[in-house]
């Protein structure tokens, strides 16, 4: 009798516990479905960065660099604007009557970021750290190496970085590009122009003998004289990892960017068809000799946004 | 509208002197009648007040919502939005209702049944399923193990109705436990890492909490507990209620207007109406736009800032916040790609 009521007690403060347990959890959870997002968010970013209330995005590319950035009939073209048109709807500018396109030289592209003349740069930009005091880098977007591009005529003479050195060579590059610092490392005495496309009209005309830069844009010059040139294979030790340039002083918005490749990478990594690798097959894909994917950006913040509850699967 | 007024006049003044007249009948009459009034009456009235808040709060604003948003549309787009809510007071009530009248009947007869006993008393035992099964497809998936002892408590499932002998009864409890942790042992090992404790409290306890959560409760605590859950229910009511009828009645959309050659601009707004002439937009900031049909270049739909997650948390990848209606929608329709107009902030 004793054992029984003693059980009926223990079972009716056992059920006052759980129904005041269940009432607590559902007044939290009620408080929760309440409570403002604690993650940021892409709106956030928008909100924060300079481009917010902007009716168009300046956006700096290259005019000169067949397959990277340049005008074909009037209209801008290449990977490099390519990705920067895909950057700039992620960020709500889509189509180009929303961008408003700066041309910048090579040596143009960190003054242009600093003095407000662009918003961004897509524009065979590498990152390095000298740079990155002057610019904040969003990516990388593309690897590419260091080549050299020879007319046919010399191709079974300049094959290796020794032959680069001898003075009867006059090798040409652009001025303030990665390339010309790696050059002088290796002891290379380079001619310095303005562009790339310069040295390629010198050798056509007899002024140089070899250009150097990187394997994407000499590849877009490949694309125009197919039969006139070769790019030969050197070891230039570094590879060039090239990147989105942001002003230094937004780091929203150069998170945005990261979080625009980062988004276009996992699409890519799943097996759907990326904004990268459409934008790649479109241009350099057919140029280059080693296919390539996307690499992976760094620092990606963690943001959400609208599309983060549809399916991984 | 007098016609059924005078029987009822009648009966109120005949049945006192009527043989076998019980007042108990009467008194659930009556309670049935404010339960069904509540149930339709609630959803009626904040449909209109919804459409006031719409409209910003301008009378004539109001007036353009009432003439071009049809009833039907109205009581559509408000239980699309509004049915989380209602199967959750409906399911508290009856899951309240159920633990209450178990420990009530071992009162003496003289005790005065609380009020959610009366409700639970006169609801047909479909209208209660049914309650369950809105709640079980509304609500979102992180909450949805509350539903468990709610449902346990609501149909009174003791684990001693599984089986008489005690082991095989403790057996098929365990069994049941390890199927609902193997379910969710990769989100509850996520929300460990994510330091996100109250999903994880949320997740783990509801399945131990069912065992014991049908009652009897001691006489003590009856009282009490029918008054503080009575107007918990109800500010509940109050205080979720806010949300519902901040929610728009009108999908958002974002309108690409082109109102001289070469200069476009973008509405953010819902579109009221559309006729030959114009487009009527109740602007986001407030504000009725009539646009030339002529002039509009583009539409998007877009999602509202409401509908970012606030968590990052999947079950088997549906989304903790999604409920498995718009779980079953998103594989249904997978790839969804927010416009980029929608990124227009202004």
């Amino acid at each position: 009798m004793n054992d029984t009521s003693a059980r009926h007690r223990v079972r009716s403060v056992a059920a006052t516990l759980a129904v005041a347990l269940t009432l607590t959890l559902a007044a939290a959870a009620g408080c929760d479905n309440r409570r403002e997002p604690s993650l940021p968010s892409v709106r956030d970013k928008l909100r924060e960065s300079h481009i917010d209330g902007q009716p168009k995005i300046k956006i700096g590319v290259a005019t000169t660099e067949p397959l990277m950035g340049e005008l074909r009939n009037g209209a801008h073209a290449g990977f490099d604007v390519e990705i920067a048109r895909y950057v700039a709807s992620y960020l709500g500018y889509e189509g180009d009557q929303r961008i408003e396109w700066v041309s910048v030289t090579t040596e143009d592209r960190i003054p242009a970021l600093q003095g407000g003349l662009v918003d961004l740069v897509v524009s065979s930009f590498s990152i390095t750290e000298e740079r990155e005091k002057l610019v904040s880098f969003a990516g990388p977007y593309f690897v590419t190496t260091q080549e050299v591009m020879v007319p046919t005529r010399l191709k079974d003479k300049i094959r290796t970085i020794e032959d680069l050195r001898e003075p009867a060579y006059k090798v040409c590059t652009s001025g303030g590009s990665t390339t010309e610092a790696e050059l002088a490392k290796h002891d290379v005495k380079a001619l310095v122009v303005k562009e790339v496309g310069d040295c390629v009209k010198g050798i056509r005309e007899g002024r140089y003998d070899a250009v150097s830069s990187d394997e994407t844009i000499l590849a877009g010059f490949l694309s125009l004289y197919p039969t006139e040139f070769e790019i030969v294979d050197m070891p230039f030790g570094t590879s060039e990892l090239l990147g989105i340039g942001v002003p230094i002083g937004d780091p929203a918005l150069r998170d945005l960017v990261a979080f625009a490749l980062q988004k276009s990478y996992l699409a890519g990594r799943n097996g759907i068809s990326s904004p990268w690798l459409t934008a790649y097959n479109r241009t350099l894909g057919p140029w280059l000799k080693a296919e390539k994917a996307q690499p992976q950006p760094l620092n990606v913040p963690d943001l959400v946004d609208f599309d983060d509850k549809a399916p991984t699967r | 509208m007098t016609a059924p007024a005078v029987p009822q006049d009648l009966g109120a003044t005949t049945v006192p002197v009527r043989d076998g007249w019980d007042p108990a009948v009467e008194r659930r009459a009556r309670a049935s009648q404010s339960f069904w009034t509540a149930v339709v009456g609630v959803p009626a009235i904040f449909s209109v007040l919804r459409l006031g808040v719409e409209a910003g709060g301008e009378l004539q604003t109001t007036l353009l919502l009432v003439a071009n948003v049809g009833p039907v549309n109205l009581l559509a787009g408000f239980l699309t939005t509004a049915a989380r809510l209602l199967s959750t007071g409906l399911v508290a009530v009856f899951a309240l209702g159920a633990v209450l009248r178990v420990s009530v009947e071992r009162m003496p007869p003289t005790v005065r049944r609380p009020l959610f006993v009366r409700w639970a008393d006169l609801t047909p035992a479909w209208f209660v399923l049914a309650s369950f099964l809105m709640a079980m497809v509304t609500w979102q998936l992180l909450y949805l193990p509350l539903l468990l002892p709610a449902f346990v408590a609501a149909f009174q499932l003791t684990p001693a109705r599984l089986h008489e002998h005690l082991v095989l009864r403790a057996l098929i409890v365990v069994m049941l436990l390890a199927g609902y942790g193997w379910l969710l042992a990769p989100t509850l090992v996520d929300a460990w890492q994510q330091r996100e404790l109250l999903a994880l409290v949320l997740f783990v306890t509801p399945p131990l909490l069912a065992l014991a959560v049908t009652g009897p409760l001691p006489g003590a605590v009856i009282r009490p507990l029918a008054s503080i859950t009575e107007a918990a229910v109800l500010a509940m009511l109050v205080w979720a209620a806010l949300p519902v009828i901040t929610t728009p009645v009108l999908p958002l959309t974002v309108t690409t207007v082109e109102s001289s050659p070469g200069v476009t601009e973008d509405v953010r707004g819902h579109v009221v109406t559309v006729d030959d002439v114009n487009m009527v937009l109740l602007q986001e900031r407030g504000g009725v736009r009539y646009v030339p049909v002529d002039d509009v270049r583009a539409q998007v739909l877009c999602p509202s800032e409401e509908e970012l997650p606030r968590h990052r948390l999947r079950v088997r990848d549906y989304h903790v916040e999604d409920s498995l209606l718009e779980g079953l929608g998103r594989r249904v329709r997978p790839v969804h790609r927010t416009d980029a107009a929608c990124r227009t902030l202004h």
